[in-house]
C-alpha cells in the first residue's frame, strides 16, 4: 500500500505544477495586453518536412494586428488593424524538395482590399534515408512586395531550419537570412547622418538577421500547444538597438484533426518598440493529392 | 512488465527445464539443422548488411516436408541473445510452437534446442524467430531468421511445370515518423531473397509453362505489393490454403507474414521485372528479373493498372456463414506517447502482457472480432490454428483460411476458428514493434470439453 503521505506530496506536485502551468499561460495571456511595426504575412516557424511528391498544400495566413503601428512610416501604412490574408501553395517534388509561392494581401478600413506581392520559395532537405539525428533543411524565398506594404520591396531570403521530435516535445529553428535587395529610399531631405540612421534601423541594404523558433509539446495526438518565437536583429554586424529589435512571441495550438488537414493558432506579444504589440494569427491548411491513387491500393504510399 | 522481461522471466523459468529432457533426446540425427549465427549479407555490390541469419544464408534452408510425417529439427544459437524459432501456421503444441509466451523455451547464446512435431497443415508455411526486439531494430523478425516450410500435401496435383519460393524482407530499420501519429519501422533496403533488384540471377523460364511462385512476405512490418510486368498471377492458395475461387489479378498484396501462392502462365516472351508495384519500393530493392529463354534485352517494367486488394474476390461466391459458438471482441487501440515515440498498443484497452487471458473451450467454434480503431492496417496473426475469414468490413465471405488476415485501418474483420488444438495460444499483430509494445493476447483452453 502507498504511504498517504506520499500520495499527498505527489497531489500537491502535481496541483504545484498545474498552477505553473497557468502561469506561465496568465503572463503570456498579461503580456498580450501590453502595448510598433512588423509586416506580418506568413507567421510560421517551418519544420523540415518537405511535402511528399504529387501532393499540394493549400494554406491560408490570416493575421490581424490588434495593436501596431498607427502612423505612416517612410511610406509605409500604418499596421494597427490590418487584416493580412496569405495564400501559400506547396508542391512536392521529390522525397527531399518542395516549392512554395506565396500570394499575400492586405486589407483595412479606408483602403479596402490591396494586393501586397508574390514570393516564391524553392526548399530542399536532408533525406529521412541519411539518418540525422535532427530534421535539417534548406529554404531560398525570393520575391517581391509593395512599398506601402514592405521595406524592401524585392528581397531574398535563405533559410536554414533545423528541428526535432523528441517523445512529446517538438522544436525547430529557422536561421532567417534575409538580403535587402531593393530598399526604398530615405527621403531625400535626410542629412547623411539620418540616412545612415535609416539605412541600419530602417531599412538595411545588406543582409539581415531574424531567427525564429518554436517549442511545442503534445498532451495527445490530436493537438499540441506550445511557443512561437519570432524576431528581427538588423543587418549582419550591425544589430539594431534592443529598443529598435523586433521580439515576438505567440503562445501557439496546433490541431491535428486529420492527415489533410492542418490548423494552427496564435496570439503573439511583442516585447519591444519596432514590434507590432499584438497579433492573432491563424493558418489553415489542406493538402490534395495529384496522384488520384486510392488508399491502400497497388499505388498508395501507404 | 513487457513483453521482453515477461520472455525473459518464461526463458529463464523454462531454461532450466524443458532445455534439458530435450538435449537427453538428443540420441538420433535431426532431420534438419538450423544455426542461428551473425552474418554479412551483401544484397547488392557494397551493401553489406550486418544480421542475424539460419546457417548462414538468406532466407533460411526450405524445409520441404510430407504432411503427417514427424520432424525432428536441431536449433543451434550461435548468436548473442536468446533466440526461438516459431513454426508459423502449424497446428502443433505450444512447447513446439516457437513462442515463449505460450510455454516454448528461448534457447539461449550457446545452447541447442529440439523441435519434434509433426508438420500439418499441408501447404505453404514459414519459420522464423520469434524474439523480443523492442527499440533494438537489428533483432527479432528486423533480422534475417526467416525461411520456408512447405508442408506436402498427400495428394498434390501439381498443375505446374516450375516451382519457386520468394521471400520478401525490409532491412537496416530505424524509427521514423510512422501511422497513427507515431514513430514505426521504416527501411532503408528490401529484397527479393537475399538480392536488390537487379543483382539476383533471373528466374529463367519457358515460353507457355506454368510457373507455381510462393511469395512469403517476412518483413518485420511492411505491407508490400507484387505485380509481374505483362502477366497476371492467378491466386491459388493463401497463407498455404488453396482458395475456392482462383482468380487472376494484375497485382498481390502481402502483409507482414502473409502468404500468397500463384499461378502464372508465361504467354509473354521478353524480360521482365517481378517487382514492388511502387516505384520508391522498387528503387529500395523489392524485385527480381524474370527471364524467359531465347530473350535478350534489358528488364522491363510494365506499370499494372491499379488495384485494391479484396479478399472476396477469392472467397466461396455465396456466403453463408454458420453462426459461432461464441463471438471474441477484439478493439485495437494505440496509445499515443508523442509523435517522437512509439505508441504502445492495447487489445481490449490492455497492453500485453497486462491482458486477460481469452479462454476457449475445446471444439467450440468462435468468432474473432477484430476492431481495427487505429489509423494503420494490421497484420493478426492467431498461432497453432487456422482462421475462416467470414467477414470484411461487414461484407460476409467464406471459404478463405488463413493464419493472418490484414485488419484495414479503421475497418473490422470477423474470421472463425474452431478451438482444436489445446495448449496456450497467441494471437498478435505481426508487425514486431507492434508485438513488442503490447499487441498480444493470450488464449487459454480450459479443461472442460464442450459438452
Amino acid at each position: 500500500m502507498l504511504n498517504p503521505m506520499f500520495i499527498v506530496c505527489t497531489q500537491n506536485v502535481g496541483s504545484m505544477i498545474r498552477i505553473l502551468v497557468w502561469l506561465v499561460l496568465c503572463m503570456f495571456v498579461g503580456w498580450l495586453g501590453v502595448a510598433p511595426a512588423q509586416d506580418n504575412y506568413e507567421i510560421q516557424v517551418y519544420a523540415s518536412e518537405t511535402m511528399t511528391p504529387k501532393a499540394l498544400l493549400v494554406e491560408l495566413h490570416s493575421n490581424f494586428t490588434v495593436e501596431g503601428s498607427t502612423t505612416t512610416q517612410f511610406g509605409m501604412l500604418p499596421t494597427q488593424h490590418q487584416e493580412h490574408e496569405t495564400i501559400e501553395l506547396t508542391q512536392g517534388i521529390n522525397d527531399w524538395s518542395e516549392v512554395g509561392l506565396y500570394i499575400f494581401t492586405a486589407e483595412k478600413s479606408g483602403i479596402g482590399i490591396q494586393w501586397v506581392g508574390n514570393h516564391i520559395r524553392p526548399r530542399i532537405r536532408v533525406p529521412v534515408r541519411w539518418h540525422w539525428p535532427v530534421g535539417v533543411s534548406l529554404s531560398s524565398e525570393f520575391g517581391y512586395a509593395r512599398p506601402a506594404f514592405s521595406n524592401p520591396t524585392w528581397s531574398w531570403q535563405i533559410m536554414p531550419i533545423v528541428d526535432q521530435t523528441i517523445g512529446r516535445w517538438y522544436w525547430s529553428v529557422n536561421g532567417t537570412m534575409v538580403w535587402d535587395i531593393h530598399v526604398v529610399p530615405p527621403p531625400t531631405n535626410f542629412s547623411p547622418e539620418q540616412k545612415q540612421t535609416y539605412y541600419r534601423d530602417v531599412a538595411p541594404r545588406g543582409v539581415t538577421f531574424g531567427p525564429a523558433a518554436t517549442l511545442t509539446y503534445a498532451p495527445s495526438k490530436y493537438y499540441n500547444v506550445g511557443v512561437e518565437y519570432y524576431s528581427y536583429y538588423g543587418e549582419w554586424g550591425n544589430f539594431v538597438s534592443l529598443h529598435n529589435q523586433q521580439q515576438q512571441f505567440f503562445p501557439v495550438v496546433n490541431l491535428f484533426v486529420s492527415p489533410k488537414w492542418e490548423i494552427n493558432f496564435g496570439a503573439g506579444w511583442g516585447a519591444t518598440a519596432g514590434t507590432d504589440h499584438l497579433i492573432v494569427k491563424c493558418i489553415i491548411g489542406r493538402s490534395f493529392d495529384w496522384s488520384h491513387h486510392r488508399a491502400g491500393s497497388s499505388k498508395s504510399p501507404q | 512488465m513487457n513483453r521482453r522481461t515477461f520472455i525473459a522471466r518464461a526463458g529463464a523459468a523454462l531454461a532450466g527445464t524443458t532445455l534439458a529432457p530435450a538435449f537427453s533426446r538428443a540420441q538420433s540425427q535431426p532431420d534438419f539443422r538450423l544455426d542461428i549465427a551473425p552474418l554479412k549479407l551483401e544484397i547488392a555490390p557494397g551493401k553489406l548488411i550486418h544480421t542475424v541469419a539460419y546457417n548462414g544464408r538468406v532466407p533460411g534452408p526450405l524445409i520441404r516436408w510430407p504432411e503427417g510425417k514427424p520432424i525432428v529439427i536441431d536449433v543451434v544459437n550461435r548468436s548473442s541473445i536468446p533466440e526461438i524459432v516459431h513454426w508459423h501456421g502449424q497446428n502443433i503444441p505450444s512447447e513446439m510452437d516457437g513462442a515463449a509466451e505460450e510455454g516454448s523455451p528461448m534457447i539461449p547464446p550457446g545452447g541447442r534446442f529440439r523441435y519434434t512435431f509433426t508438420p500439418r497443415p499441408a501447404g505453404f508455411r514459414w519459420y522464423h524467430t520469434h524474439a523480443f526486439a523492442g527499440h533494438d531494430l537489428k533483432r527479432g523478425t528486423y533480422t534475417g531468421q526467416f525461411g520456408c516450410f512447405y508442408i506436402e500435401p498427400k495428394g498434390e496435383a501439381g498443375a505446374y511445370d516450375q516451382e519457386i519460393f520468394l521471400t520478401l524482407h525490409d532491412w537496416n530499420a530505424y524509427l521514423a515518423s510512422g501511422g497513427d501519429s507515431s514513430m514505426d519501422a521504416a527501411y532503408d533496403y528490401s529484397t527479393i531473397n537475399d538480392r536488390m533488384l537487379g543483382y539476383a540471377d533471373p528466374v529463367r523460364v519457358l515460353d507457355g509453362q506454368r510457373v507455381l511462385i510462393h511469395f512469403l512476405n517476412a518483413s518485420a512490418s511492411m505491407i508490400h505489393w507484387l505485380a509481374l510486368a505483362g502477366h497476371e498471377l492467378t491466386v491459388v492458395a493463401m497463407d498455404g490454403n488453396p482458395v475456392p475461387t482462383p482468380t487472376p489479378t494484375p497485382a498481390i498484396r502481402l502483409g507482414s507474414a502473409e502468404r500468397v501462392d500463384v499461378v502464372i502462365t508465361m504467354d509473354h516472351p521478353g524480360i521482365w521485372i517481378l517487382g514492388e508495384t511502387r516505384e520508391e519500393m522498387r528503387k529500395a530493392g523489392i524485385g527480381i528479373v524474370i527471364e524467359y529463354a531465347n530473350q535478350h534485352g534489358r528488364p522491363r517494367w510494365v506499370e499494372p493498372p491499379e488495384t485494391l486488394w479484396d479478399y472476396h474476390r477469392f472467397a466461396e461466391s455465396q456466403a453463408t456463414i454458420r453462426q459461432p459458438d461464441q463471438v471474441i471482441p477484439l478493439r485495437f487501440e494505440s496509445k499515443f506517447h508523442g509523435q517522437g515515440a512509439v505508441a504502445t498498443w492495447t487489445i481490449n484497452g490492455k497492453s500485453f502482457p497486462r491482458t486477460d487471458d481469452i479462454v476457449l473451450k475445446e471444439g467450440q467454434r468462435y468468432r474473432l472480432r477484430m476492431m481495427n480503431r487505429s489509423g494503420d492496417d494490421h497484420p493478426l496473426h492467431l498461432h497453432r490454428h487456422s482462421f475462416e475469414l467470414t467477414s470484411v468490413n461487414a461484407r460476409a465471405m467464406r471459404g478463405i483460411n488463413k493464419d493472418v488476415v490484414v485488419v484495414p485501418a479503421n475497418g473490422m474483420v470477423e474470421a472463425d476458428f474452431t478451438a482444436n488444438n489445446p495448449g496456450a495460444t497467441l494471437f498478435h499483430c505481426h508487425n514486431q514493434t507492434h508485438m513488442d509494445f503490447g499487441f498480444m493476447s493470450l488464449f487459454q483452453y480450459t479443461s472442460i470439453a464442450k459438452a
